[in-house]
């Protein structure tokens, strides 16, 4: 996406502004429509069997059944609930022990070499022994999909903290700032643009998972629909199920990148500039 | 010329910062590297002093003693009389990078080193206003650093470090990074400020023409370790002039006591050109 963005020349931004956003647009969306017309292709002259690559046109029915008959609706909000409740859980496991790790040396030293050594093993293999202490139920899927969304937090925050530039710290000190001075004057500014990146990182994380754990034990849920689909033998509702997820990853990430930007405007600001 | 460390104007005023026999190590690689060695300097109230001397000479260090950093050290660096024990308010600094929050606006930049300042709210808007004014940036209050070239962010930080009146400001290297012609101009208007607002200010350069300009004394330091050749009181008529013989004659012989041969092409270069004789390579720098 950013790599289609920034193709575009840089002469003809600016002078002209809006005609350089359609530009971004048409290079954004010239490559899905290829795809989109290969597939169509594929089904019209038969390339793939039916049963393996349905047509476009059976996906969106697909789609547009499972909408009006509300199942979609159900399933995507219980994905909507599980990752809420495990990425926010998770996000705030993630930035507080990051915070701790960043700000507290002594802890750091305890805790990181065994907390690297947990973050190695993806939380796919955790799944048998979690499984073992907490059952199949709600829990398992919360559990799962906080842990997988502190992760990344905890990576990002305890590095944004670590590597905010000692200069300003050292002003802080001649500025005579109290601890808390320093922490929300410049620590918490300076690490916030890699603090982002981990939130960021997290809510993906927390997404993927979410259909990870649903695809290996749940009665609902996109991730379920996925499996049902499979069971099947319907692969137009997993293809559904797979778009809506994508769209829905990519707007979470999108609300995330506007709230960077909204809670940062020196950097907007700045940027205008040039 | 010659007469050495003796400035008639501050002779009667007792010090008010003093440094005695201060020797300075670092470890390095596992062994103590010796950055500075038997510095003693008294600096009166109201005086500005320039340390001048090549890179490596501990120049940037002794401010940080200076300001309560490091307190590893032998030797006393005293403020009326008491040894400097932390960071404290009465000691500013300016960095040779301006050092500004990027996430603050020039206004709120300034108004960060009052955040420990007993001034009521409304004092305080009133002197951050002052010190734009002063630095005249006042239009310019609501810019982000990003926003601003090098020298108006010198400014801001000269600004920030002025704007809780502090008895001693120290600069260092403060207008290094600058091209030359803002670095001309932003020397008279630095001259102009410390007058104004009458603190004891001790400024560390590598630029001997800044030294001369700015000073009533300098401080010529030797490097490995580093240590004071010589203390040169600066006359008025040096000051005031760049062109002036006693200028011209001042810095050919700090430039001499610093090892630069400054005899043949003294004549011909411009007065304002400023002198850097940065020997680089042959250590890496033990700034900050």
């Amino acid at each position: 996406m950013t790599l289609i963005v920034s193709a575009a020349p840089p002469a003809e931004r600016g002078s002209f502004a809006v005609p350089a956003v359609l530009t971004d647009i048409a290079y954004g969306l010239s490559l899905p429509l290829v795809l989109l017309l290969a597939w169509e292709s594929s089904a019209r002259f038969g390339w793939l069997p039916q049963q393996i690559l349905p047509a476009p046109q059976v996906v969106w029915a697909t789609l547009v059944e499972l909408w009006s008959d509300g199942s979609l609706v159900d399933h995507t909000l219980q994905s909507l609930k599980r990752v809420a409740i495990g990425f926010g859980v998770g996000a705030l496991i993630g930035l507080v022990s990051g915070a701790a790790l960043g700000l507290l040396p002594r802890v750091r030293a305890f805790v990181w070499p065994v907390f690297s050594a947990i973050a190695q093993v993806n939380m796919l293999a955790w799944l048998p022994l979690l499984v073992l202490f907490i059952g199949i139920d709600e829990e398992l899927k919360y559990v799962s999909i906080a842990w997988a969304a502190a992760i990344p937090v905890i990576l990002a925050t305890t590095r944004a903290i670590t590597d905010v530039s000692p200069k300003l710290l050292e002003l802080g000190r001649v500025l005579d700032f109290t601890p808390l001075q320093r922490v929300s004057s410049i620590v918490l500014p300076a690490a916030l643009p890699s603090l982002f990146t981990g939130i960021r990182e997290g809510l993906a994380s927390a997404w993927q998972n979410m259909v990870i754990v649903e695809l290996f034990a749940s009665f609902e849920g996109l991730g379920y629909l996925m499996v049902w689909g499979r069971q099947l033998f319907q692969l137009e509702i997993v293809i559904a199920a797979m778009i809506v997820i994508a769209a829905i990853g990519l707007a979470l990430n999108a609300s995330l990148e506007y709230l960077e930007r909204f809670v940062q405007p020196w950097k907007t600001e700045a940027d205008r500039e040039r | 010329m010659n007469q050495i460390s003796h400035a008639s104007t501050f002779q009667t005023a007792p010090p008010a910062l003093q440094i005695r026999g201060l020797d300075k190590s670092f470890i390095v690689a596992g062994r103590a590297l010796k950055v500075l060695e038997d510095i003693d300097l008294s600096i009166r109230s109201g005086e500005f002093v320039t340390i001048v001397g090549a890179s490596g000479c501990g120049k940037s260090t002794l401010l940080r003693l200076i300001l309560g950093l490091d307190l590893d050290y032998q030797g006393d660096v005293l403020v009326d009389g008491a040894r400097v024990q932390r960071p404290g308010l009465d000691r500013s600094i300016v960095f040779q990078d301006h050092r500004l929050l990027p996430w603050l606006n020039v206004e709120a930049n300034v108004a960060a080193a009052l955040r420990r300042s007993p001034l009521s709210r409304a004092q305080k808007r009133e002197t951050v206003r002052e010190h734009l004014e002063l630095v005249g940036l006042t239009s310019f209050a609501h810019a982000y650093p990003a926003q601003l070239s090098g020298g108006m962010a010198q400014r801001v930080a000269i600004a920030r470090a002025l704007v809780n009146r502090p008895r001693f400001l120290l600069l260092d290297e403060p207008l290094g990074a600058l091209d030359a012609l803002t670095r001309l101009r932003l020397q008279d208007e630095l001259k102009r400020i410390v007058e104004h607002e009458k603190t004891t200010a001790l400024l560390v350069t590598h630029d001997v023409d800044e030294a001369v300009h700015l000073g009533h004394r300098i401080v010529v330091m030797q490097p490995h370790p580093g240590r004071i050749a010589t203390v040169l009181a600066i006359s008025e008529a040096a000051r005031q002039d760049r062109s002036s013989r006693e200028f011209i004659a001042l810095r050919d012989e700090v430039l001499r006591l610093l090892g630069v041969d400054a005899g043949t092409g003294a004549g011909t270069r411009s007065a304002g050109a400023p002198e850097t004789f940065e020997k680089r390579g042959q250590q890496e720098r033990q700034d900050a």
